[in-house]
């Protein structure tokens, strides 16, 4: 195409798209809108795709650092009419790498027993296909009581992260239900309540309804529901009153039930092919429970007068496991198990006091205190992307009340999430916001309800494997064998822990009249488990852990023009820990880590395009004991990741 | 030469807010009249707490060389969509949008007569405002892009503050007088309370739409047409926060709809008050 030509398909394009003019209205009964996102992962690694980390169990062929991609959505909304409205999202599967040209999705890895070299053959998360991702249909009916009902998908965040949480932001349209909202006509209290498919994968012991569950020749998983309430009252001007009540529940066929698929009592005949007394088919089958889990909370929010907040929560747990329908992910999967193995119940508690600058002179205070107990667990709680406590924590990203965590499919910038099942303590943060001063000081006590000694770790309550160290985000492998990145994020039970922790940060930030801003932080931890106390009824010191964490960091930023800002920054850690990992048996070992991050990043902004970019050089230093046959280990890592977004 | 003019204007200009500090300008506004034109209701989603877009009380303070503004909601407010983890980072909340238009003259003919595009109301020629002062969770940048690109004419006329801070129910941001000028007796207030929407219409300056049925993320009781203020809550009449205030409210937001026929569309009339 020449220069002329492409100008005057430019133009023609744009009177095309010109000639409808303003349209007066802010709602259309058929709307389409699109959108472009392209992201560039690379690294001085030898892996090739665009996830930084994917899927632990299964491999997910799109995971590697090394690699661009692109994906396409379409959105469709329309409106049946004034009461009924609707939508849908078609999307390509992400992983489908520039490099792979010609990639149709079939597979021909056997294909006349010879090496494949075609350009096809890496499957279809490769090929880009389209895939409908989600859809939903919003009813305002002529009930008084009921504002709308929505058939379709929901990212569930009208209940809370204790009960059933608000999902990932990539499951945003995968879940799938029925829900209604309403209230009653004096306005005093309203609900919103739903019925929700379980997922196949993930909420359940195993991370499944029963699929691979070696106990189950025949998993059942579309009777597998969860059933959502939220009420929510405002008694008095400054005050709201909400109660949430969810309950989870996973079924499968009654295996004894004559009528069932693959059942063991089949055709009413033992397995000597004698007919059972008593027994009589009627081509009905019966579901027993799988699991089920009852989460609910009451939360009362205060704010009397402009300066004070305050938050209650009570909430409780119960967790029913049907041992039958279940294998023991604890004592056979390498205590790889999402929940604990045995019925068990808790309750939790937290309770916040905020007074927001009530000098007026810049200056806030936010208490916290909270008790989540050893056996908590919400299996259909967030899993990312929330937070219920106030402090830092021991990641940054935030600390949610379940074992069902998501810190996979993630890239190396992304936030981590930890489990606070057991934690119990309280948090103090004064913050100072001045016109171009910011500080924020925190102190958090922890101690642990999951403190004890001899836990039965081996065939009720999961460890993740690997329960000791502080756990490196920056360069977490699922092997931590090799990698000895420290503690699962999700492991919370010890065998023997007698366990107390500190945490202070200090955060700051000032900005600058001509538009810099430079921010710091500082982090310390001192982590103590005096692990098993008694041995041979003496006191047993050898296991003793102390953690002394330290973390600072700077960043500068600053926007160079209206379109694009600019940051550059540093990090140091310093991991000084005393019998971080080992064994009772063999003993353990100290450890020292130090780690140097340099980074830099800048965002691009301008005609409805935005481009994100950020780099960083990564090394780490980790001294390991000599006397448990560790080598020490070095990485010098650099890497980084650019987006490039369009919507329209 | 610039220099020496920079340093006797800085000079002037610190005398001036020194000299003609003004007293503090306080408005009150009822409860519960967070419904635009009196029909309005919130969007359907979770986040859309009750009270959020609710204004309770405005106060302008002179601070010497800048102005600040302390806008109070009904509800505390919050940051459900994590403004401080965009890129750019945010300011700290995620669903207001208020802007402030300030006239500072009083005279017909000068000024704008329409609203931040996406708000869908007038002025009155005599209140036309000469500058606004948008507090958005959105990052400076942002807004200085869209304004460039959607409200061009009006763009030297939009103060963006430099820092907005969050505390519980209230937002308060400073603003140079170099930028709003130094306020006077007499000058025109305004404090409109919308929502911000980080993915607008193509024409809208991050407002959200009111639509005529409520959706997961639009309010309803207006109009699917051009036509609704895009308006929440507003300050009226005495701006004594008295329970009488809604229904002068309801009534100064009062427009009339003609489809697509948008010649016949009346707007709402935003009324100024002047202090």
């Amino acid at each position: 195409m020449t220069r002329c030509t492409s100008l005057a398909a430019a133009c023609c394009l744009a009177v095309l798209f010109a000639l409808p003019g303003k349209v007066a209205a802010d709602k259309s009964n058929f709307d389409m809108s699109a959108k472009l996102y392209t992201k560039w992962l690379y690294s001085n690694t030898d892996s090739q795709g665009v996830l930084w980390l994917g899927n632990p169990f299964w491999p997910d062929d799109i995971v590697g650092q090394n690699g661009v991609a692109t994906e396409f959505e379409l959105n469709f909304t329309g409106n049946v009419s004034k009461y009924v409205d609707a939508g849908a999202r078609l999307k390509t599967r992400f992983g489908g790498m520039w490099h792979d040209w010609w990639e149709s999705g079939e597979r021909k890895w056997e294909y006349a027993g010879e090496e494949n070299t075609s350009g096809d053959s890496l499957g279809m998360n490769r090929a880009m296909y389209v895939k409908f991702r989600g859809f939903y249909v919003n009813l305002n009916p002529d009930i008084p009581i009921i504002d709308w009902v929505r058939v379709g998908a929901s990212n569930l965040e009208m209940f809370n992260a204790w009960t059933i949480g608000k999902v990932r932001f990539i499951d945003r349209d995968n879940a799938r239900g029925v829900f209604a909202q309403g209230g009653l006509p004096s306005g005093l209290l309203r609900f919103h309540g739903g019925v929700i498919a379980l997922p196949k994968l993930w909420v359940g012991p195993g991370w499944s309804t029963g699929v691979g569950d070696d106990k189950l020749e025949y998993p059942f998983f579309t009777q597998d529901w969860a059933y959502g309430l939220r009420l929510d009252a405002e008694p008095l001007d400054w005050m709201k009153v909400s109660l949430v009540g969810t309950y989870t529940r996973d079924v499968e066929f009654d295996r004894w039930d004559p009528d069932a698929l693959g059942s063991v009592t089949g055709g009413c005949k033992d397995a000597m092919d004698d007919p059972i007394p008593g027994c009589s088919m009627d081509n009905a089958v019966g579901t027993y429970p799988r699991f089920e889990n009852v989460v609910s909370t009451l939360e009362i929010e205060m704010e009397p007068g402009d300066f004070t907040y305050a938050h209650l929560m009570a909430g409780y747990s119960n967790s029913r496991l049907g041992e039958d329908f279940v294998s023991n992910g604890v004592a056979e999967n390498d205590s790889m198990f999402p929940v604990v193995y045995d019925d068990v119940y808790d309750t939790a508690f937290r309770g916040r006091l905020f007074l927001d600058d009530p000098l007026e002179m810049g200056l806030s205070f936010k208490l916290e205190g909270f008790f989540i107990g050893e056996d908590w667990n919400s299996i259909f709680g967030a899993r990312r992307e929330d937070d219920v406590l106030l402090t830092d924590g021991f990641l940054e990203g935030g600390q949610l009340p379940t074992l069902n965590l998501a810190n996979e499919f993630v890239d190396f910038d992304e936030p981590w999430f930890e489990s606070c099942i057991g934690w119990i303590g309280g948090t103090a943060l004064t913050e100072y916001e001045g016109d171009a001063l910011g500080v924020v000081g925190e102190f958090t006590y922890l101690t642990y309800d999951t403190n004890m000694q001899d836990r039965d770790i081996d065939d009720k309550y999961p460890t993740f494997l690997y329960s000791d160290g502080y756990t490196d985000t920056d360069l977490y492998q699922y092997d931590n064998a090799s990698a000895d990145r420290g503690r699962d994020p999700r492991s919370v039970y010890r065998r023997d822990q007698d366990r107390q922790t500190m945490i202070g940060v200090l955060k700051s930030g000032y900005s600058f009249d001509f538009g810099l801003k430079v921010e710091g932080k500082f982090k310390y931890i001192r982590d103590d488990d005096f692990r098993k106390i008694k041995k041979g009824g003496k006191v047993h010191s050898a296991d003793d852990y102390l953690g002394n964490i330290y973390i600072g960091r700077v960043e500068a930023s600053m926007p160079v023009a209206p379109s694009l800002t600019l940051a550059l920054g540093g990090q140091y850690d310093r991991w000084d820990e005393v019998n971080r990992s080992g064994d009772q048996s063999g003993g353990y070992g100290d450890y020292l880590t130090e780690k140097w991050k340099a980074f830099s990043w800048l965002a691009y902004r301008w005609g409805g395009a935005s481009v994100n970019y950020y780099i960083e050089y990564l090394y780490k230093d980790q001294d390991r004991p000599e006397e448990m046959q560790l080598d020490d280990q070095l990485w010098k890592v650099w890497r980084s990741k650019a987006t490039f977004e369009v919507a329209w | 030469m610039k220099i020496l003019n920079f340093f006797l204007m800085t000079v002037v200009l610190l005398f001036a807010g020194t000299a003609l500090a003004f007293e503090p300008i306080v408005f009150q506004d009822p409860t519960g009249d967070d419904k635009g034109p009196g029909t309005f209701v919130y969007p359907t989603n979770s986040v859309y707490k009750s009270g959020s877009f609710d204004l309770t009380k405005v106060k302008i303070t002179d601070e010497g060389a800048d102005v600040k503004f302390e806008v109070t909601l009904k509800s505390r407010i919050t940051d459900p969509w994590d403004s401080k983890g965009w890129t750019p980072p945010g300011n700290g909340f995620s669903l207001q949008f208020v802007q402030i238009y300030v006239d500072t003259d009083h005279k017909a003919g000068s000024g704008h007569k329409k609203g931040l595009p996406g708000l869908n109301v007038a002025l009155a020629d005599e209140s036309a405002w000469e500058k606004v002062v948008v507090i958005s969770p959105q990052p400076a940048s942002r807004i200085k892009m869209e304004t460039k690109m959607k409200a061009k004419e009006m763009a030297a006329d939009v103060v963006v503050p430099k820092k907005v801070k969050v505390k519980g129910k209230r937002l308060i941001v400073s603003v140079p007088k170099k930028d709003l000028g130094a306020p006077q007796k007499g000058w025109g207030w305004q404090v409109v309370v919308q929502s911000n929407e980080g993915y607008p219409d193509a024409n809208d300056l991050l407002t959200r739409d009111v639509n005529e049925i409520e959706g997961d993320h639009r309010f309803g009781g207006g109009s699917d047409w051009d036509c609704d203020p895009h308006v929440l809550d507003m300050l009226v009449g005495k701006a004594a926060g008295e329970a009488g205030e809604a229904k002068e409210q309801y009534d100064a937001l009062k427009y009339t709809c003609a489809g697509s026929d948008t010649a016949k569309a009346k707007l709402a009339i935003l009324p100024l008050l002047y202090r």
